[in-house]
């Protein structure tokens, strides 16, 4: 077994399968070098014990408070104006009911030759940049989206339940920093759905295109297939036919290559541990025969943990795909 | 519901722009928030409390985009992470800036140990690099999983495992490197 000095922390703090905490355990009796970094670890954490935790300043609040939007503090109505209130409720009602909610407006920035030109963008208008130009979009208050040059999007929604929008060809680089789920891009083949991350979205008219992610994860959906791809990997989306297998962007070529062409034997051969996050997403992706294969492979990389039996996994049993997910998710 | 943990209820309330609820989420959070950026800029508490008020204010003018069903836990030091890391792209040194050690109450021996320790330990941890730094603060401040710290830093939980074995073994070797200049001193 290989050393397991990047696992240590978890093995103390005891968020390991079970499986792989005993393995650990066995590679400690005899690997002097680990056991060494076993105590450091451990020392490290009990110095960690001897901090205290600091009262923010009293004060600090006055501050905050006062930094809040006015509209955010409760509205407190006097009885005098009560009636005067409820009449100007009526006589706005009938607006209110019949004009359309207004969606927000973002902030979009031009730029095209150092000259730099700001305007704002509502659901349903496009936004294209030219072969010298380039834009970026505030998504509210979540992120903001790049555009490079010869790119077209479509501001689809803007509600804070939703940020949305379409991406009809060229190249995007996202940045969003908010609660999964709260920003897609549409693609001819498929929806990008951010999972708290950075990445970078490639589109061509057909619809093939390019999923790079460097930082968190990002989902992309098309009729009900789905591809998760961790910090660090890509995935090729294929024109109407939604993501391929991702893989890591260090991986070798020749697997790369591999996956490209559906080469299952070579697949198999190439993988390092890491790779899993290929092989997992392989398994539902190939018939039964080949899915004892891919099962066997990814076996004899990493240990299957507790709770995840074969035959639940050939069958592609939800609940059992979602926790090997989780647990090979330490090696990506 | 323990005391960390918010209520759907405060949740809703902050979204509606009860600064009462907004008041509660904070006090909740608060010393947490604080001292992870305490720590992080190595007991300068301008800095700490300069990020601690940048966190709750773009907390409270985000939290509509913030759905029930994510964690909120996750969400908040996702906040106190980057706000952190762009904070220390900003600030000087730590070094620099008005360091505040810890008090010691000098007439009980015991304590002012306890405290002298805290101080190095303190100026250990801020000569970790930031990435190891910022993973043992938030796995020390709150009982995070490490799904929700990986979450938080922008990484896979793999790499979570590992900064937090890298950071905690950096950190035993320079308190007993400063242990050992203590005593050749």
């Amino acid at each position: 077994m290989r050393h397991v000095a990047s696992q240590l922390a978890a093995h103390i703090d005891g968020r390991l399968a079970p499986a792989s905490s005993q393995q650990i355990q066995e590679h400690l009796r005899t690997c002097e070098r680990c056991q060494a970094e076993y105590v450091e670890v451990k020392q490290g954490m009990e110095w960690m014990d001897r901090l205290p935790l600091i009262e923010a300043p009293a004060s600090l609040w006055t501050s905050i408070e006062a930094g809040l939007p006015h509209h955010q503090a409760p509205r407190r109505i006097p009885w005098a104006w009560l009636a005067t209130a409820a009449a100007a409720m009526f006589a706005f009602a009938a607006y209110w009911l019949l004009a359309p909610a207004k969606a927000p407006t973002w902030e979009v920035t031009r730029t095209e030759n150092s000259t730099q030109r700001i305007s704002r963008i509502a659901p349903g208008q496009w936004i294209e940049t030219s072969a010298r130009s380039r834009a970026t979009i505030k998504v509210g208050a979540i992120g903001s989206l790049d555009l490079k040059p010869n790119t077209r999007v479509e501001v689809i929604a803007t509600q804070p339940g939703e940020h949305r929008v379409a991406l009809a060809h060229g190249e995007i680089h996202a940045s969003i920093s908010a609660p999964p789920r709260l920003f897609f891009v549409d693609t001819p083949s498929g929806t990008a759905i951010d999972l708290g991350c950075e990445y970078d979205l490639k589109t061509a008219a057909d619809g093939s295109g390019l999923l790079q992610v460097s930082k968190g994860w990002v989902q992309f959906e098309w009729n009900g297939l789905e591809s998760l791809v961790p910090a660090g990997a890509s995935c090729q989306i294929r024109a109407h036919a939604g993501p391929g297998i991702p893989y890591f962007d260090d991986a070798p070529e020749s697997l790369k290559l591999a996956l490209d062409q559906g080469a299952l034997e070579k697949i198999l051969s190439e993988s390092r541990v890491r790779d899993t996050l290929s092989l997992w997403h392989l398994l539902s992706r190939v018939d039964a025969d080949a899915r004892g294969r891919v099962f066997d492979r990814i076996a004899a990389l990493t240990p299957v943990p507790q709770g995840v039996s074969r035959e639940q996994a050939l069958q592609l049993d939800p609940d059992t795909l979602k926790r090997w997910r989780e647990d090979l998710a330490w090696t990506w | 519901m323990n005391g960390r943990e918010v209520s759907r209820e405060v949740i809703e309330a902050c979204r509606a722009g009860d600064r009462d609820a907004f008041r509660t989420l904070y006090e909740i959070h608060k010393d947490r928030v604080y001292s992870i950026a305490f720590y992080f800029f190595n007991g300068n508490s301008e800095a700490a409390a300069d990020v601690t008020q940048q966190v709750f204010l773009k907390l409270m003018t985000s939290i509509s985009q913030f759905r029930g069903d994510a964690d909120f836990s996750t969400w908040l030091y996702r906040l106190v992470v980057n706000t952190c890391v762009d904070s220390a792209r900003k600030h000087k040194p730590a070094s620099d800036g008005p360091l505040e050690t810890l008090a010691a109450p000098e007439d009980h021996e015991g304590a002012y140990a306890r405290t002298q320790t805290a101080n190095s330990v303190r100026a250990a941890v801020s000569t970790l690099p930031p990435k190891f730094r910022i993973a043992v603060l938030l796995r020390y401040f709150d009982d995070l999983s490490y799904e929700q710290m990986a979450e938080a830093l922008h990484c896979s939980m793999g790499t979570v495992a590992s900064r937090l074995s890298r950071g905690h073994k950096l950190l035993a070797e320079r308190l007993k490197a400063m242990a050992g200049g203590k005593g050749k001193s």
